[in-house]
C-alpha cells in the first residue's frame, strides 16, 4: 500500500520533470538577451578564473562546473575553476576579496555568505560588496525518513512518535550554528512543540549513510542532494518546506498542509564579481552568465538536481533583492535566537 | 634521582606554557552550542589537560632515568640527537628563530600598517612591497654565516610571498636560493639548471595538467603570473 | 561462481575498450610516478585529475582513481625507502626500516620487497574485496555508526602511541599535539572558530597532506642541509639487487599476518591504510624474537608495512562502495568522482551500476598485478634519482612539494603550513618525539572529535550508552587494554 503510494509519487516526479523540462526549453528566463555580445576593448583576452569556496564534489563544485561549461560553450571563453574549500566558505571569500578587481576573477557562493554577513557585518555583503551576476539555483529543504521505516510513515505520525520519545529521537543535520539548516529546524521544533536531538554531520555522504543505516531517525536535506536515494526508493520525504507543495512532491505535505506557520529559508547558489570591476566588463559578464543559465546543458543539470521545481533564476537586481531580504530575515531570527549579531 | 638537566625543565615548561596560553585563548570560543552540551571548548581542553599530564610524566621520567632507557628501539635508531651538532648553541637558536620570524612579520605588518593609516587596496599593496623588500634585505644580511637557519626560513618566506607575488615570479628566485644555500657556487650551472627546472615544472603542471598555481595579486607580479598562464595554457 | 563471472565480465569490459586500456595504464604509471617522485604523492595527482574526470565516463573516472590508489600506495614506498620521504602516511612505517636499508646499500632489496609485497597484499585484498563487499555492505551500514567509529579511532591511537617515539610519554605527547593541531579551524559541531588568532585562512584548519609533506619531505631536506654544513653528508649507495624468492618465502608468515591486519584495518572507514601499515609494522616488531634489529634496516619491517598497506586498498573500497564512507583522502576524492557524474557511492551503486563496480574491481586486480612488472622496470629508473647531486634535487623536491601542497585546496596557507611543519620537524627530530604520531593524531583528530560529538548526541550524553553497543564497547575495551599494556611495558618491564 505504502509502496504503491510511493511509486505513484515517483511517477509524479517523472511526469512533472518531463513537463517542466518542456517548459524550460520552450521559454527560459534569459531568452530575450542577445545571442552574442562583444566585450569592451578586446576583453576578455584570456581565460577567466572562478573561485569556488567549496570542494569540487559538492553542490557548489558541481554547479560551478555546469555554469563554467555553459559560459564557455556559448562565449568560447574558458573558465578555470579554483577550489578553495574551508571555513564554511569564508576562506574562499577572503581569497577572492584579495584578487584584483579587473573582471577576470568571478566567485561562486551560496546563501551561507548572506547568513555569515547577517551574523557578522564585517563579512562582505554579497549584495553590496559584490555584484551578483546571476543566481542560478534556488531550492527548498525537506525532511526524509527511510522508505522502509515502520515506526512512523508520514509527517503527523512522525511528530507523534518524536513527542513520545521525550527528546530521544534524532535527526541528521548540518552542524554549523546559525546555518540555514539549523535555523529551519528551530522553526519546525518551535512550531510543532516537538523535541528532537540533532546530530551534527558536516559532510553529505556520512549524513546520508546515517539515515540509510538507521543510526538516526530522520534527515534534513535539499531534494537535489539526495535525488539518488529518492529515485532508488531508499529515502522518502515527509515534509516539504514550502508554503505550497510543488507538483513533483504533490503527495508530501507542505508547511501549510502541516499547519506550520513560518517563512521558509532557501538554499541558493550564484555567481559574483568585484564591485570595483570596470562597469563595461561587468555588463559583459552579466550577459555571459545570465545567458548561460538558459543553455540546454545547464538547464538539464538544474533539472537533474530538482532545481526547476521553483523558479531558480534571478538576475542582478533580483539577486540583490533576494540577498537583502535573506540577510534581514536571518538578522531577525538570530536576534530571536539570542545569537550575538555583530 | 637528580638526572634532570636544564633542557628537561625547559621542555616541560614549554609544554605547560603552551597549554596555559592555549587554555586562555580557548575562552574565546567557549560558547554554548544549543545541540551539543559539551560545546566547542571541551574537547580541546581535554587534550590540553592530557598534554599537561604527559609533560609532567615526561619530566618525572627524566628526573628518575635521565635521557636513557628509551622504550622503543625504532626511536633509538632514528634518534639524531646523539650525533652532536654545532647548530646547537643558544646563539644559533636565537638567530635562527629571528630568521624564522621574518615571514610572519611580512604576513602581519602590512595589514597592521594599512589598518593604522586606513589605507585602501593600492596603499596596502605599496605597504606590502616595501615590507617585502625590507624583509628580503634583512634575510640576506642575516642568513650569511647561518646557512642552516637560512634554509629553514627561506621556504617559509617563499610560502608567505606566494599569495601576493605568485608562484610564477617567485619560483625561479626560490630555486636559485635553495641551490645557493646548499653550497652551490657555480653560477652558470645554477642558472641553466634552475631555469631548466622551472621550465620543466611549468610545462608539466601548467601546460599539461592545467594546475592553477597562485598568480599573485599585486601589480606587476599579477600581470607576470597571468601572462605566464596565458602563454602556457 | 557468480563472482568469477562478474569479474570476467568486468575484465572484458575493461580491456575491450581502447580508451579504457589507455586510462588503465595511464593510471598505473601515473600512480607509481607520482607516488615515487619525492614531494608529490598520488593525492597530488588525484587532486589535479579530479576536474578532468568530468570529461570521462563514470566507469573510466572511478577506474582511473582506483588504479592510482593501488599503484600510488606502492609508489609512496619507493620514496620512503630511498629518501625517508613517505609518499603518503600509509608508507611512513616503510621508512622505518627501508631508509636504513638504503643507507646500508640495500636500497634495491628494500624496493624489490616493496614491489613484491605490495603486489601480493593488493591482489589478495582485491580478491577478498570482490567476494566480500556486497555482504559486508549490508551488515556494516547498520552496525557501524559514529560510536563505533569513535571507538575505532581511540583503539587506533592507543595502538599507534607506542610507535616511533623515545618514551611512552613522548609517544603520547606526539599524538596529542597532532590532536591539538586538528582543533584549529571551525569546530565540527557548531562551526565555531577555534585558535584562528584572527587569521581568516586558518579557519580552513590545518590539512594533513601539507603537514605530512612538511614533516617528511621538507624536514629530510633540512637535515641534509645541516649534514652538508657539517660536512657529514654521504651520498646514498646504489644497488639494484632484488630479494630472492627464498628470502620472501622465509617471511611468508609476516606477509600473511600483514594481509590479515591490513584487510581488517582497511575495511574500517576513516582510518584505513595508515593504521594498517602502522599495525602491520608494530605486530612484526612484537612477534619478533630479536626486536633490536628493527629500525636498523630489517627486511621484515618493509615487508610487513608494505603488505599491510596494499592489503588495505581493496578493503578500503568496501566501506566506500558499500556505505559511501571514504577511508582516506584518496577514497574521499573518489566520492568526488562519483558525484561529478551525479552518482552517490553507497549501497545503491551495487543495484544501479553493478557493471561499473565490476570494471573497477577488475581494474584494481590487474593494477596490483601490474605493480610487479611495471614496478620492476620503474624501480631501475627511479633509483637513479639518487644520482642527482643533492643541491639540484633539493629545489626540485621543494618546488614539487609546493605544488603538491597547494593543489589539494588551492590555499597558499597550506604551503606555509608545510614549510613550517618542515622546520618544526627539523627540531623535533633532535628530541625523541614521533612525527608519525603527530601526523596520525592530526588525521584522526578531527574524525575522532566529530564522531565523539555525534556519538554523545546519539547516546543522549550518557557514557553508559557505549555499553549498549557491543562493537563500540569491545573496541573501547581493546583500546584501554592496549593502553594498559603499553603503560605496563613502559614502567614495569625491563627494557630489551
Amino acid at each position: 500500500m505504502k509502496l504503491k503510494k510511493y511509486l505513484a509519487s515517483i511517477g509524479t516526479v517523472a511526469v512533472s520533470m518531463a513537463l517542466s523540462s518542456n517548459i524550460a526549453f520552450a521559454a527560459c528566463a534569459t531568452d530575450g538577451l542577445p545571442a552574442s555580445m562583444d566585450g569592451p576593448d578586446g576583453y576578455p583576452e584570456r581565460a577567466l578564473t572562478m573561485i569556488v569556496p567549496y570542494g569540487p564534489a559538492g553542490g557548489s563544485g558541481q554547479v560551478a562546473q555546469a555554469m563554467a561549461q555553459a559560459v564557455s560553450d556559448h562565449t568560447g571563453i574558458s573558465i578555470n575553476r579554483d577550489h578553495k574549500p574551508g571555513g564554511s566558505g569564508t576562506v574562499g571569500m577572503t581569497a577572492f576579496m584579495a584578487t584584483p578587481a579587473d573582471g577576470y576573477t568571478v566567485l561562486e557562493h551560496i546563501d551561507d555568505a548572506s547568513s555569515a554577513h547577517a551574523l557578522d557585518s564585517s563579512r562582505p555583503n554579497p549584495a553590496t560588496d559584490l555584484i551578483p551576476l546571476v543566481t542560478s539555483q534556488i531550492t527548498f529543504s525537506q525532511i526524509y525518513i527511510r522508505a522502509k521505516e515502520d515506526r512512523f510513515t508520514d509527517w503527523p505520525s512522525f511528530v507523534e512518535w518524536v513527542k513520545a520519545q521525550g527528546g530521544k529521537a534524532t535527526i541528521a543535520n548540518v552542524s554549523k550554528e546559525g546555518s540555514m539548516e539549523r535555523v529551519m529546524m528551530k522553526f519546525i521544533t518551535d512550531a510543532t512543540g516537538m523535541e528532537i536531538q540533532q546530530i551534527s554531520f558536516d559532510k553529505g555522504a556520512p549524513r546520508y549513510g546515517a539515515l540509510a543505516g538507521g543510526q538516526v531517525d530522520a534527515l534534513f536535506e535539499q531534494p537535489g542532494d539526495v535525488r539518488k536515494f529518492l529515485d532508488a526508493g531508499t529515502f522518502k520525504p515527509i515534509l516539504t518546506m514550502l508554503k505550497e507543495a510543488p507538483a513533483a512532491f504533490a503527495d508530501v505535505p507542505s508547511l501549510t498542509d502541516a499547519g506550520l506557520d513560518f517563512d521558509p529559508l532557501f538554499r541558493f547558489r550564484g555567481f559574483y564579481v568585484h564591485k570595483d570591476a570596470p562597469a563595461d566588463r561587468v555588463e559583459w559578464l552579466q550577459w555571459a552568465f545570465q545567458k548561460a543559465y538558459c543553455e540546454d546543458s545547464y538547464q538539464k543539470y538544474n533539472e537533474s538536481k530538482f532545481m526547476t521545481l521553483i523558479e531558480s533564476f534571478r538576475d542582478t537586481a533580483g539577486s540583490q533583492e533576494l540577498i537583502t531580504n535573506t540577510i534581514s530575515q536571518y538578522r531577525d531570527v538570530y536576534k530571536q535566537m539570542g545569537l550575538e549579531v555583530k | 634521582m637528580g638526572n634532570l638537566r636544564t633542557g628537561h625543565i625547559v621542555e616541560a615548561a614549554l609544554w605547560l606554557g603552551l597549554c596555559l596560553f592555549l587554555y586562555i585563548y580557548s575562552f574565546q570560543f567557549e560558547k554554548e552550542i544549543e545541540i551539543y552540551k559539551f560545546g566547542a571548548s571541551a574537547w580541546p581542553r581535554a587534550i590540553l589537560l592530557l598534554i599537561a599530564v604527559a609533560a609532567v610524566g615526561q619530566l618525572l621520567y627524566n628526573w628518575k632515568k635521565g635521557d636513557g632507557g628509551a622504550t622503543s628501539m625504532i626511536a633509538q635508531a632514528h634518534d639524531d640527537s646523539s650525533k652532536g651538532s654545532d647548530h646547537n648553541s643558544l646563539k644559533w637558536y636565537l638567530w635562527t628563530f629571528f630568521l624564522l620570524a621574518l615571514p610572519f612579520i611580512y604576513m602581519n605588518l602590512p595589514e597592521a600598517i594599512a589598518g593604522m593609516m586606513s589605507l585602501e587596496k593600492p596603499g596596502l599593496h605599496s605597504a606590502k612591497l616595501i615590507v617585502a623588500g625590507i624583509v628580503v634585505l634583512v634575510y640576506i644580511l642575516t642568513m650569511r654565516g647561518n646557512y642552516v637557519g637560512g634554509i629553514l626560513a627561506l621556504p617559509i618566506l617563499f610560502g608567505a610571498f606566494l599569495q601576493d607575488f605568485g608562484f610564477y615570479a617567485m619560483a625561479p628566485i626560490f630555486i636559485l636560493g635553495v641551490m645557493y644555500l646548499f653550497g652551490e657556487r657555480r653560477y652558470k650551472r645554477m642558472v641553466v639548471i634552475g631555469l631548466g627546472l622551472y621550465a620543466l615544472l611549468m610545462i608539466f603542471f601548467v601546460s599539461l595538467l592545467y594546475v592553477g598555481l597562485p598568480t599573485g595579486n599585486i601589480g606587476w607580479f599579477y600581470d607576470f603570473g597571468t601572462t605566464m598562464v596565458n602563454i602556457l595554457q | 561462481m557468480e563472482t568469477f563471472n562478474n569479474f570476467l565480465g568486468g575484465a572484458v569490459t575493461l580491456f575491450s575498450d581502447p580508451l579504457g586500456i589507455v586510462i588503465f595504464f595511464g593510471g598505473v604509471i601515473g600512480g607509481m610516478l607520482f607516488g615515487a617522485i619525492p614531494g608529490v604523492s598520488m593525492l597530488t595527482l588525484a587532486a589535479i585529475l579530479l576536474p578532468f574526470t568530468a570529461h570521462l565516463s563514470p566507469e573510466h573516472g572511478i577506474m582511473l582513481f582506483s588504479v592510482i590508489y593501488c599503484t600510488g600506495v606502492y609508489g609512496g614506498a619507493i620514496t620512503a625507502i630511498l629518501f625517508n620521504i613517505p609518499g603518503s602516511p600509509e608508507n611512513a612505517p616503510t621508512a622505518f626500516d627501508g631508509y636504513p636499508m638504503t643507507k646500508n646499500g640495500q636500497a634495491g632489496k628494500a624496493v624489490g620487497a616493496a614491489v613484491m609485497c605490495s603486489a601480493i597484499g593488493g591482489t589478495v585484498s582485491a580478491v577478498i574485496m570482490m567476494i566480500a563487499t556486497a555482504p559486508i555492505a549490508n551488515w556494516a551500514i547498520s552496525a557501524f555508526g559514529p560510536p563505533e567509529i569513535f571507538a575505532l579511532v581511540f583503539f587506533g591511537l592507543a595502538v599507534a602511541s607506542s610507535v616511533g617515539a623515545k618514551t611512552f610519554w613522548k609517544g603520547w605527547l606526539s599524538i596529542l599535539i597532532g590532536l591539538l593541531i586538528a582543533v584549529i579551524g571551525l569546530d565540527p559541531v557548531g562551526g565555531i572558530p577555534r585558535w584562528d588568532f584572527n587569521m581568516p585562512y586558518l579557519l580552513a584548519g590545518i590539512h594533513f597532506i601539507p603537514t605530512i609533506l612538511g614533516f617528511f619531505a621538507v624536514t629530510e631536506i633540512f637535515v641534509q642541509a645541516e649534514n652538508r654544513a657539517k660536512g657529514s653528508y654521504q651520498a646514498p649507495k646504489l644497488s639494484v639487487d632484488f630479494p630472492s624468492f627464498a628470502e620472501l618465502i622465509a617471511h611468508k608468515f609476516a606477509v600473511l599476518r600483514s594481509i590479515v591486519i591490513g584487510f581488517f584495518c582497511g575495511i574500517l572507514p576513516g582510518i584505513g591504510a595508515t593504521l594498517a601499515s602502522f599495525m602491520g609494522y608494530n605486530e612484526a616488531v612484537r612477534w619478533s624474537k630479536d626486536k633490536s634489529e628493527f629500525g636498523k634496516g630489517k627486511l621484515e619491517g618493509v615487508i610487513s608495512s608494505e603488505t599491510a598497506n596494499n592489503a588495505a586498498t581493496g578493503a578500503a573500497m568496501i566501506p566506500l562502495l558499500a556505505l559511501g564512507l571514504p577511508g582516506g583522502a584518496l577514497t574521499a576524492m573518489m566520492v568526488g568522482v562519483f558525484q561529478m557524474h551525479d552518482m552517490e557511492p553507497g549501497p545503491l551503486v551495487f543495484l544501479n551500476s553493478a557493471d561499473l563496480v565490476w570494471v573497477v574491481f577488475a581494474a584494481m586486480f590487474f593494477a596490483n598485478i601490474s605493480i610487479l612488472f611495471v614496478g620492476y622496470l620503474e624501480t631501475k629508473t627511479i633509483i637513479n634519482l639518487l644520482r642527482i647531486p643533492f643541491q639540484f634535487l633539493a629545489p626540485m623536491i621543494l618546488c614539487l612539494a609546493t605544488v603538491g601542497a597547494y593543489a589539494v585546496r588551492g590555499l597558499t596557507i597550506d604551503v606555509i603550513v608545510m614549510f613550517v611543519a618542515g622546520a618544526i620537524g627539523f627540531f623535533l627530530r633532535r628530541s625523541g618525539y614521533s612525527v608519525a604520531g603527530i601526523v596520525l593524531g592530526l588525521i584522526l583528530g578531527r574524525i575522532g572529535e566529530q564522531t565523539f560529538a555525534q556519538a554523545m548526541q546519539m547516546l543522549h550524553f550518557e557514557w553508559s550508552g557505549f555499553a549498549g553497543r557491543p562493537i563500540a564497547a569491545a573496541l573501547l575495551v581493546a583500546g584501554f587494554l592496549t593502553l594498559l599494556g603499553s603503560i605496563y611495558g613502559a614502567f614495569f618491564k625491563k627494557q630489551v
